[in-house]
């Protein structure tokens, strides 16, 4: 909880009135209030989908209003661009990195700003930058190339550039997401010096309540597009918070699990791959898993989990070591043939790899059964059939749609995740990989996909989960594996392991030491 | 031998013209595969213009303006209208290739007009195209513009957080990409084989655009790469004066072209890609929206 | 965009319904013929004196409806060559030099049994037709498989070597029927030996029965598209090659057999174009202008948005129209190239009408904006 410096009211620093923007077929903003004070580290609550990014961007020039005024220290302002927005003062980290990474940090962090117009004097710029950080306290390598850096460097280095420009008003879209446990805490500490020594405004996008209530003196929580709720976050509690956030009481069960397990199914071996730069993101990987059990792999992104599943996917190659299924090596089988076989993966990007935009909802569905002699008589395609498997999918999967060939562009992404769960499921496989099933779905997506995943469970399949969302794993898994550069810290069975130790194993800490937390 | 030299240096700038042009709006993330319809535009309205008036200087105007106005509207389609690039591309030399026909036919042969004087023995527009890149050179890496094109080119969206206009410079790059087309164009027509016939570059377009992946988007390398080409085709049009009786003089004709296509595959390698494949601007080829 | 009160945007249109495909594609057309009409500028008659020629030979005598079914079934073999790598997502323009190759294995057989002489066929007139029309697809095709293999394996752009094969090929049909080449004519004019007649293809009432193999050809690849688990697989990579990946669809296999087909097609256009047309039988001087003309299949693809059946009528009408306005232009004594210049501009509009079926304009109204302080005791529910 956050020491309230007593202020008297005052004119807030930046002020919106009657935002409201429409995409197609979606009202995303809808007369949107906000009213931040200098010096306050002003949170933004909402689920995923609630409108707080497009509210951000509209903020930083990036998106136009389609009603609405802001101002700026009391006096009206309009950004037609984000230059507009620098200018006067605001800055924005995005939540996903706006850094170019083939360019060095220090070409980063003067790109675009008006002091280097011209020629590119990159001497002076260090000069300057280097004691900007000296200020602040950060260190970083201003000659490095940004694809080297760590994905809390990178979030550094985005906050120092906003600095650099000048920025008084920073605006921090899911900082968080992404970051390991103490690289979170040494964010949050910095803000708070950046808010208490420099009088820098910091403007937080979340949808993580301890965040929220740990870092922030104001919050406004959105939903659906609308402000349901402004609170000094001192007279705020979790559960106040949450009931605004969804719109009504939801109980925080733990889900209910029985105990069955089969045979051995997946053993994989000394796993090592590279990824696409041509670096080793998988050393060495080891574990094995039987029917019936849930391996949860925690991790923050980059650490090789998008290789661990695409090489047990066959969507990359295994430079060494081996994945046995049921005793079978597949290790350089081809997808098609993984599928045959029973294994079934969803991807992390549900719209781009998992299902095709302009295809109806029947023929995505296809996707997954083109090559099953089943659906495929003599080579042709049996469309009655797989219209009738869509229309399953979409009542047991409870998918809103308005019908089985509507194009897969009109579904949002709960109800796309839903259908995607639902064809890869219907195969009933007899090992699972799920790459962040419930990443941007709403609350009861998320409870119905993690029902599902236990579903299976529960039939015989072996799960492999990767998740950031160290709860949901917590929730689901049997077997707790924190993977840190591309190894397996651990492999813990449910009762050893807790929040304290895996966060710390995440964060590449030594078992040692994070047995003493 | 000074001769072919100095031809293959001619020849060289044709390539070297439209190759950089390209070079620049690739940098940016607009692919312009139409080319050669450019090239082909520019050249004839060139020619065209040169004949009427009798003046060089007029002709080159006007193939530099035709071609920065089809470099605008690839622009146009690629960046305001988010279309393939490819599509539009691929439209616009389809276009300049079935017009230029029709247009240019009457004026069918020589040009008839006083050669350009050649400088030191060398074609001044040698002089003119290492100039020009190395103006290229110094904009790319030297400018806060140079790197607002880089970067617009890596990562559009990190520009645009940055307060940079892709829009802006995108137009910019795709415009000069034109323009510099347009002038090789022209410098072929009216200066190294102004003699004028349908279709009279017969896939040098393709060719400058093979040499831009080939550089690796370094205009230095790009004027090495060019000149290497200019000699090759030298050759290929006047085989007699190296290997005499060697060959029919069409199978040499196939030769420039068939170099391109292994190293189009060298370069394609995983060998070569983690080695340099990553001097390629990132976001090529693909559209971009604000926000 | 701002105009007045109201504000102008570009939205990408959500479904597209075949009725406005079909209505975009012949608004294309029109336009094209529209802005044509300068070409005719310069003639001896009148502006529609001049569409009458050119349309009145092509449809409606004789000698020119049959003219322009051969070259119809010619751009046809060039639309499905085009078409099928189309619907993979990419694009075979190396239309030329395909028809090049299988023009050129189609005359190699006659040319290796020694049978360019009528009197001296070793093998049935049959068999050596069959011969000849399986190499042509067989040369065609691996050509474009060449391009497709590299792309598939490598991700060599595919425009840039299939351009560099066309040139290729066409200096290789220079070579073998010019200046003592091996199929160099008897009269040593720049063009290839003259097919026997059992050789030539066979007619039915004046039409070659490679119409039967074009028209078939557009059924099944129809069918193929929608009712096939690999026409499914085929579209699917045109659509999302990650998806499809994911999917399974091997990423190496479907580029190359797209363009194995593609190029199949291609070399059949060969096939037709030179030994199918009477009055032809052979590879003559000016063989660059098929090569040329095989851009308007490239067209009829784009314009059919990649239905085989749909592509038929505006081949037709291209190979009329094409023809027509070579005709009109020695009639009229119009300069040369207006059939090169009606391709320039059916290309320009076609992509224009792209744009139409992409974006929907959507109008909308300003509102008035309010401004008034925002008060921060407005805490609570």
């Amino acid at each position: 909880m956050l020491v309230q410096a007593d202020r008297a009211p005052a004119e807030p620093i930046l002020a919106v009135r009657g935002i409201t923007k429409r995409f197609p077929g979606v009202l995303a903003l809808d007369h949107v209030d906000l009213a931040v004070e200098a010096g306050d580290v002003h949170a933004i609550l909402g689920q995923n989908g609630a409108g707080k990014t497009t509210l951000m961007n509209i903020l930083f020039g990036l998106v136009q209003p389609d009603e609405g005024a802001l101002s700026l220290r009391g006096q009206r302002v309009h950004f037609r661009s984000p230059h507009d927005a620098i200018a006067q003062g605001i800055g924005m980290v995005h939540q996903t990195r706006r850094l170019v990474a083939a360019h060095t940090v220090l070409e980063n962090i003067v790109l675009g700003h008006p002091r280097v117009r011209g020629l590119l004097n990159l001497r002076s710029a260090r000069v300057e930058v280097e004691q900007l950080c000296r200020r602040y306290g950060f260190t970083v390598d201003l000659g490095a190339r940004v694809w080297q850096l760590s994905e809390g460097e990178r979030q550094w280095v985005e906050i120092l550039k906003a600095l650099y420009g000048g920025a008084t008003i920073l605006i921090l879209d899911e900082p968080t997401s992404v970051l390991t446990p103490p690289e979170v805490r040494t964010l949050l500490a910095g803000l708070q010096a950046l808010v208490r020594d420099q009088g820098v405004t910091v403007l937080l996008v979340t949808h993580k309540l301890p965040i929220v209530m740990a870092a922030s003196h104001r919050v406004t929580v959105l939903r659906a597009g609308r402000v349901v709720a402004r609170l000094r976050t001192a007279e705020a509690t979790e559960e106040l918070l949450v009931q605004h956030m969804i719109g009504r009481d939801v109980a925080f069960s733990t889900m209910e699990r029985s105990a069955e397990v089969g045979r051995p199914l997946l053993q994989v071996e000394d796993l090592s791959a590279f990824n696409d730069r041509g670096l080793l993101a998988l050393r060495g990987i080891s574990f094995s898993l039987r029917e019936g059990e849930v391996l949860g792999v925690a991790g923050v992104t980059g650490n090789g989990q998008e290789e661990l599943v695409q090489v047990l996917a066959g969507l990359r190659p295994a430079t060494s070591g081996t994945v046995r299924v049921d005793g079978r090596d597949v290790t350089h089988l081809p997808p098609l043939q993984r599928w045959r076989m029973g294994i079934g993966y969803i991807p992390a990007e549900r719209f781009e790899v998992a299902s095709i935009a302009a295809f109806s909802l029947v023929e995505n569905t296809t996707l997954n059964y083109h090559f099953d002699p089943a659906y495929t008589p003599r080579g042709l395609l049996d469309e009655l059939g797989l219209a009738q498997l869509t229309r399953r999918i979409l009542s047991i999967f409870n998918v809103q749609a308005p019908h089985h060939q509507t194009r897969a562009q009109h579904l949002s992404g709960g109800n796309l995740q839903k259908l995607i769960l639902g064809r890869v499921l219907l195969r009933r496989p007899r090992l699972l990989i799920a790459h962040l099933p419930t990443q941007g779905l709403d609350v009861e997506a998320t409870a119905f996909v993690r029902a599902k995943l236990l579903d299976a469970r529960a039939e015989g399949a072996a799960v492999v989960l990767i998740s950031e969302d160290l709860d949901e794993i917590l929730s689901l898994a049997d077997w707790v594996a924190p993977i840190y550069e591309g190894r397996f810290v651990a492999v813990l069975p449910r009762r050893q392991a807790d929040a304290e130790i895996v966060g710390a194993m995440m964060a590449g800490l030594p078992q040692r030491e994070a047995g003493t937390g | 031998m000074w001769d072919l030299l100095a031809r293959s240096l001619g020849a060289s700038t044709i390539f070297l013209f439209a190759a950089l042009g390209e070079l620049v709006n690739q940098r940016a993330g607009v692919l312009n595969v139409g080319l050669e319809g450019l090239m082909l535009f520019g050249g004839t309205a060139a020619f065209i213009t040169a004949q009427t008036t009798g003046s060089l200087a007029l002709g080159f105007l006007a193939g530099l303006l035709i071609g920065g106005l089809l470099g605008l509207a690839h622009g146009l389609f690629s960046i305001t209208l988010r279309g393939d690039q490819v599509v539009s591309g691929m439209g616009l030399w389809i276009l300049s290739f079935g017009l230029t026909t029709y247009l240019g036919n009457a004026y069918t042969g020589p040009l008839g007009l006083a050669r350009i004087p050649s400088v030191l023995g060398l074609s001044p527009f040698f002089l003119l195209g290492f100039v020009l890149v190395a103006m290229t050179w110094f904009l790319l890496f030297r400018t806060s513009l140079g790197l607002a094109i880089r970067s617009a080119g890596e990562n559009p969206a990190a520009a645009e957080a940055s307060g940079i206009s892709v829009l802006a410079i995108r137009y910019l790059c795709v415009t000069f990409g034109g323009v510099l087309a347009g002038l090789s164009g022209a410098s072929y027509t009216l200066s190294y084989n102004p003699v004028w016939n349908y279709n009279f570059l017969m896939g040098w377009g393709f060719v400058s655009l093979a040499l831009v992946f080939f550089s690796m988007w370094n205009p230095w390398i790009l004027m090495a790469g060019a000149s290497l080409f200019g000699i090759m085709w030298q050759l290929s049009l006047s085989p007699e004066l190296v290997l005499p009786g060697v060959l029919s003089r069409y199978i040499w004709r196939t030769v420039p072209f068939a170099i391109t296509i292994p190293i189009l595959v060298i370069i394609s390698t995983p060998w070569f890609r983690t080695r340099w494949g990553l001097a390629k601007p990132e976001a090529l080829g693909r559209p971009y929206t604000r926000g | 965009m701002r105009v007045g009160r109201y504000s102008l945007a570009l939205d990408p249109r959500p479904a597209v319904s075949p009725i406005y495909a079909v209505l975009t594609a012949v608004v294309a057309i029109l336009l094209a013929l529209a802005l044509s009409s300068f070409l005719f500028l310069s003639a001896d008659a009148n502006l529609f004196g001049a569409y009458r020629t050119v349309f009145a030979y092509a449809f409606f005598t004789p000698r020119g409806i049959l003219a322009t079914l051969q070259r119809a079934i010619y751009l046809l073999f060039c639309t499905y060559a085009f078409l099928v790598p189309l619907r993979a997502g990419l694009w075979n323009i190396g239309l030329p030099g395909q028809v090049f190759a299988g023009a050129l294995a189609a005359f190699a057989v006659p040319s290796l049994l020694r049978a360019q002489e009528t009197a001296a066929l070793p093998l049935a007139a049959a068999v050596i037709v069959l011969l000849m029309v399986v190499a042509a697809a067989a040369a065609g095709g691996l050509l474009g498989g060449l391009a497709g293999l590299l792309r598939a394996r490598l991700q060599v752009n595919e425009i840039l070597v299939t351009m560099m094969l066309n040139s290729i090929l066409f200096w290789l049909v220079s070579y073998m029927i010019k200046e003592g080449g091996p199929f160099m004519g008897a009269t040593a004019e720049g063009e290839g030996f003259t097919l026997p007649s059992p050789l030539t293809a066979p007619l039915f009432r004046g039409v070659p029965y490679t119409a039967a193999l074009a028209l078939g050809a557009a059924i099944l690849l129809d069918l193929l598209f929608a009712k096939t688990a690999l026409g499914y697989r085929i579209r699917a990579f045109g659509e999302n090659p990650a998806a499809a990946r994911y999917g399974g669809i091997s990423p190496v296999a479907l580029p190359l057999l797209v363009f194995l087909l593609g190029g199949a097609f291609a070399g059949l256009a060969g096939y037709h174009a030179f030994t199918a047309i009477p009055g032809v039988y052979k590879i003559p001087g000016n063989y660059g202008f098929y090569g040329d003309l095989s851009f308007y299949g490239l067209i009829s693809a784009l314009i059919a948005r990649g239905s085989a059946l749909g592509a038929v009528p505006i081949a037709v009408l291209f190979a009329g129209l094409s023809l027509g306005a070579r005709f009109a232009q020695g009639a009229l004594r119009l300069p040369f190239g207006v059939d090169y210049a009606l391709l320039g501009l059916l290309m320009m509009t076609f992509v224009a009408s792209h744009v139409f079926y992409q974006f929907r304009i959507t109008w909308r109204r300003v509102p008035a904006e309010a401004l008034q302080p925002v008060s921060t005791e407005t805490g609570g529910r």
